[in-house]
């Protein structure tokens, strides 16, 4: 139950002189340590931290993880996160000794187990991409972009040719552009159409030989699978160019169809979306990357590779565009994604997809009478709906809807994303949520849409704010505490 | 085996109102002839008993600091983690909850971020921290990006042969997209030479990135090296132990422009190397440069004190291509356990905890270095790392032996310095014992433990 006279920061219930940690006495000689450090290094005074007790910290810290909507506690349909069901068995197993506490510098020998684990997973990520070559290194989705990109300039440049341009379309995650400009690319948008597909006529006219990589998002963020998905491999390969993936949506199609055979020439993986791993309030992540067999050479190092039965990092990979990060990847998260994928195995995990369509499409069919979707009467494992003739008529926005939901208890949808699409409502209730769940969503949306406008504007009225001021906050920033 | 709920009537039901035959009828927007026609190969699925036995007994061919003593750092250590970390970070509405999109029902995170911010600050003595990035590589990338946008000066930056090879290296893997120039001044001495240094940073030079303590442990002259970048007009990046800054001058009282720092000694396991968080902090006027998430207090609509993700316009969902980063997330997990962490230790265990780790790590490098094998690669000032070069030049041979004693006896150089392949490179957290130093010496002297 919430706490409502928990308010402070922690800064403000320090007191000098409390400490939660003992350490223990010094067992070697306790020499001074202005002998062993001198005073132009030395700090007269610890970091002003605050000073609290252990009971005090486990209150406020506890307290605060109630001021939290999460997976755990609610439906959170956040369009395009896929925050389906994080299982507490992945988080054990990536916990036990010998995993969490491995140093990442280990010897091979004295880590065969982990480099297995690691290397199965490189295995199952290949099948399930149709790209067989694969690496685990990348941090996070936008991470994994930035190297498959890099992958690609790199093979460009073995090619001795000269492409400048990345081409994504107008629906693509902020990230795609982002990280083209990151790896040495100019971004060109290509348009949609009406339906929501890429504009092939548009597409062509941008088309020529500077195009490095096009980027594609399939199903992309409408929630619609783009069938002409081969057709653009065939056109932008014809150019010379490489197809990249962005894997943002795989829970919609895991065994039901591949990238690699649809012409995808490199994707990444969310793993904490599609195969579970929790968002931790916003990471970790992981984006490992599948390439072609082609491009494999370029991928980042190290590589897990096995002779006999014996497992080794491979950092001898001349044609690598070398690291990504600080050692080998975000293992914890990886070890959750091989958990995933065995419990569920290849029956397991096309199911999941498919009924990650079903739950999509039932809750299609109950929203779009109360709001419309303009892309169409059938969806994958999202859809977006628009509240633009809503706030037309009724002057209540996405935003309103959104904020309105949260008293309803009901985490909102993505909203005004994506941007080709007015007053976007994105809406994904993955295939870890009960008809039941589904109906009570619906029925609250079409609840809010009967409401008084006014009531809407103010919303929520049940959280523990009500909407803060952005605007304020960007405009005279507070980033930290500072003591009055 | 998944985790579904759907009676087979609830399933009738729903495609019934979708209009569907069957499951099949709903993958109708891909083409059939991209359809997979067979099964995914994958391993057989597992219940959650099978599933348990396979990881376990694959945990098990692995020696961790939990089976051996654990003597390696290099960016990672065996530091020890509060149990009010673990308890208070693994509640559900913290790690099965997302970026804060929705203030209104993540106030919990949004503080959580806006206190880690503020503990960095404390920490560092900085002005301003991003609520965290993916790792300390990556947070050195960024920073040299923020100092090559800041300076306007885009071609060149400066750096060390101390600082973390693995950051150089991914700095070296994005440069190579960015026409940009790594130059590395050399530290043979195991710190470097103020006037090489002085040599390398011209009026082109974005920055100039050290580590303090360094890769070797070893203590640089921070505020001097400070003063010969921003005569050039470059900026000083400075990536930091945190655990170092309970004993060590914060980087913001040395003239420090940007600090970076791999967050693992924070609280956070080592877990094979990931995931960590990145910590960035820097100053003021740099705000608007900084990538990732940050949090700010404002008030809600009663005048109640609250928090939003705010600055967002730098970020690539709004910016796109014009965006300060590419990063999307932050690691909030990770910045979460990084302030329960700073929280239990508060100044006076952190500043306990970097004193016991100077002490032993300084009694581990006499007492190895009282025999005929060993001796200091530098002779300088360490703090809890440090390098030793066996005169035998067996150092692949001494971390065999050490293995099979159960101990995980240091990182030899060669693979990152071909020049230090006779060198081992110990760290040496508060956890080690007496006891279990004084068996690690031994073992890398070859004598017989004492019983």
């Amino acid at each position: 139950m919430r706490n409502v006279r928990a308010s402070q920061l922690i800064f403000e219930l320090s007191k000098a002189g409390r400490r939660a940690a003992h350490l223990p006495h010094c067992d070697v000689p306790c020499r001074d340590v202005k002998e062993l450090i001198g005073d132009e290094h030395r700090a007269d005074a610890p970091p002003p931290l605050p000073e609290v007790a252990e009971p005090e910290i486990v209150r406020h810290f506890t307290n605060l993880s109630q001021l939290n909507m999460s997976v755990d506690t609610h439906f959170y349909p956040l369009g395009s996160c896929t925050m389906k069901h994080n299982p507490k068995r992945n988080e054990r197993l990536a916990s036990l000794p010998g995993i969490i506490d491995v140093h990442p510098c280990q010897p091979d020998a004295t880590i065969q187990g982990l480099l297995q684990l690691l290397f199965e997973l490189q295995v199952m990520l290949g099948e399930i991409s149709g790209l067989p070559a694969v690496s685990l290194q990348p941090a996070a989705g936008a991470h994994g972009e930035l190297a498959a990109l890099m992958v690609a300039a790199a093979c460009f440049r073995d090619r001795g040719e000269r492409r400048t341009k990345v081409l994504a379309p107008d629906t693509a995650h902020g990230t795609n552009p982002a990280s083209a400009r990151m790896a040495g690319f100019d971004t060109v948008t290509v348009k949609s159409t009406p339906a929501g597909l890429v504009d092939l006529d548009d597409l062509r006219a941008k088309l020529d030989d500077q195009i490095g990589v096009f980027m594609i998002t399939n199903p992309n963020t409408l929630g619609i699978f783009d069938g002409q998905v081969a057709k653009i491999a065939e056109l932008v390969h014809a150019r010379g160019g490489l197809i990249y993936l962005d894997g943002a949506n795989m829970n919609a199609i895991l065994g039901i169809t591949r990238p690699g055979d649809f012409g995808a020439d490199m994707m990444h993986y969310n793993p904490h979306k599609t195969f579970s791993g929790p968002h931790g309030g916003g990471g970790p992540g992981a984006g490992p990357i599948c390439v072609t067999a082609a491009l494999g050479e370029y991928l980042p190092v190290p590589v897990v590779r096995r002779d006999g039965d014996r497992y080794s990092l491979d950092f001898d990979r001349p044609r690598s565009i070398g690291r990504v990060r600080t050692f080998f990847g975000n293992v914890g998260v990886l070890v959750r994604a091989y958990c995933y994928l065995l419990t569920h195995g290849a029956e397991g995990l096309r199911e999941a997809s498919a009924l990650a369509l079903l739950n999509a499409n039932y809750l299609l069919s109950r929203v779009r009478h109360i709001l419309p979707v303009p892309q169409g009467d059938r969806c994958m494992h999202e859809f977006v709906a628009s509240a633009a003739a809503l706030k037309k008529e009724r002057g209540v926005s996405a935003m309103d809807v959104a904020k309105r939901l949260l008293d309803y208890g009901f985490h909102s949808p993505t909203v005004y994303f994506p941007l080709t699409v007015p007053e976007a409502v994105m809406i994904e209730p993955t295939e870890t949520e009960s008809k039941e769940t589904l109906d009570a969503f619906a029925e609250a949306l079409f609840r809010i849409t009967e409401e008084p406008a006014d009531l809407l504007h103010e919303a929520p009225h049940t959280t523990p704010v009500s909407r803060p001021d952005e605007v304020q906050a960007a405009r005279r920033t507070i980033l930290k505490w500072t003591p009055c | 085996m998944g985790y579904t709920f759907h009676t087979s009537e609830d399933q009738r039901i729903m495609l019934e109102a979708v209009g569907a035959n069957s499951l099949d009828d709903l993958i109708e927007q891909i083409p059939p002839e991209i359809r997979l026609q067979r099964p995914l190969d994958l391993p057989p699925a597992r219940g959650e008993l099978e599933l348990t036995q396979h990881l376990e007994n694959l945990a098990r061919k692995n020696i961790g600091a939990g089976s051996a003593v654990c003597f390696l750092g290099g960016g990672s250590y065996d530091h020890f983690v509060p149990a009010v970390v673990d308890a208070l970070a693994s509640r559900g509405e913290f790690y099965t909850s997302y970026t804060p999109y929705q203030p209104e029902v993540s106030q919990g995170n949004l503080q959580v971020m806006f206190e880690y911010q503020t503990l960095i600050c404390q920490l560092t003595g900085m002005d301003v921290s991003n609520a965290s990035l993916y790792d300390g590589g990556t947070a050195a990338v960024e920073a040299v990006l923020l100092s090559m946008s800041v300076t306007k000066r885009s071609r060149k930056v400066v750096t060390v042969a101390s600082v973390h090879p693995e950051y150089r290296q991914v700095i070296g893997t994005y440069f190579a997209h960015l026409d940009a120039e790594l130059v590395t001044v050399p530290a043979t001495a195991g710190v470097v030479s103020l006037e090489d240094l002085a040599a390398a940073v011209d009026d082109q030079t974005a920055c100039v990135l050290l580590q303090q303590p360094n890769f070797f442990g070893c203590l640089e002259q921070v505020e001097a090296i400070a003063k010969i970048a921003h005569d050039r007009g470059a900026l000083l990046v400075l990536a930091v132990d945190p655990v170092s800054l309970g004993l060590l001058k914060r980087p913001g009282d040395l003239g420090v422009d940007v600090v970076v720092a791999e967050g693992q000694s924070l609280g956070t396991p080592m877990s094979f190397g990931g995931p960590y968080l990145g910590i960035m902090a820097c100053r003021e006027p740099f705000l608007r440069r900084m990538p990732g998430r940050i949090a700010g207090q404002t008030v809600d609509r009663r005048g109640k004190r609250c928090w939003v993700l705010t600055l967002q316009t730098r970020e690539q969902h709004i910016r796109r291509e014009k965006a300060t980063s590419n990063i999307c997330t932050n690691q909030g997990l990770f910045a979460l356990r990084a302030a329960i962490y700073l929280t239990a230790m508060g100044p006076q265990g952190l500043r306990e905890t970097a004193e016991l780790c100077l002490r032993k790590s300084r009694y581990a490098l006499e007492r190895v270095t009282g025999g005929e094998r060993w001796k200091s690669a530098f002779g300088l000032p360490t703090f809890k790392e440090f390098v030793v070069r066996d005169r035998q030049c067996k150092v692949r041979e001494a971390l065999d032996e050490a293995v099979r004693a159960g101990i995980l006896a240091g990182l030899p150089l060669g693979r990152w310095y071909p020049d230090l392949d006779d060198c081992l490179l110990v760290a040496v957290t508060e956890k080690r014992t007496k006891d279990e130093i004084d068996r690690w010496s031994d073992c890398l002297l070859g004598r017989r433990p004492t019983a």
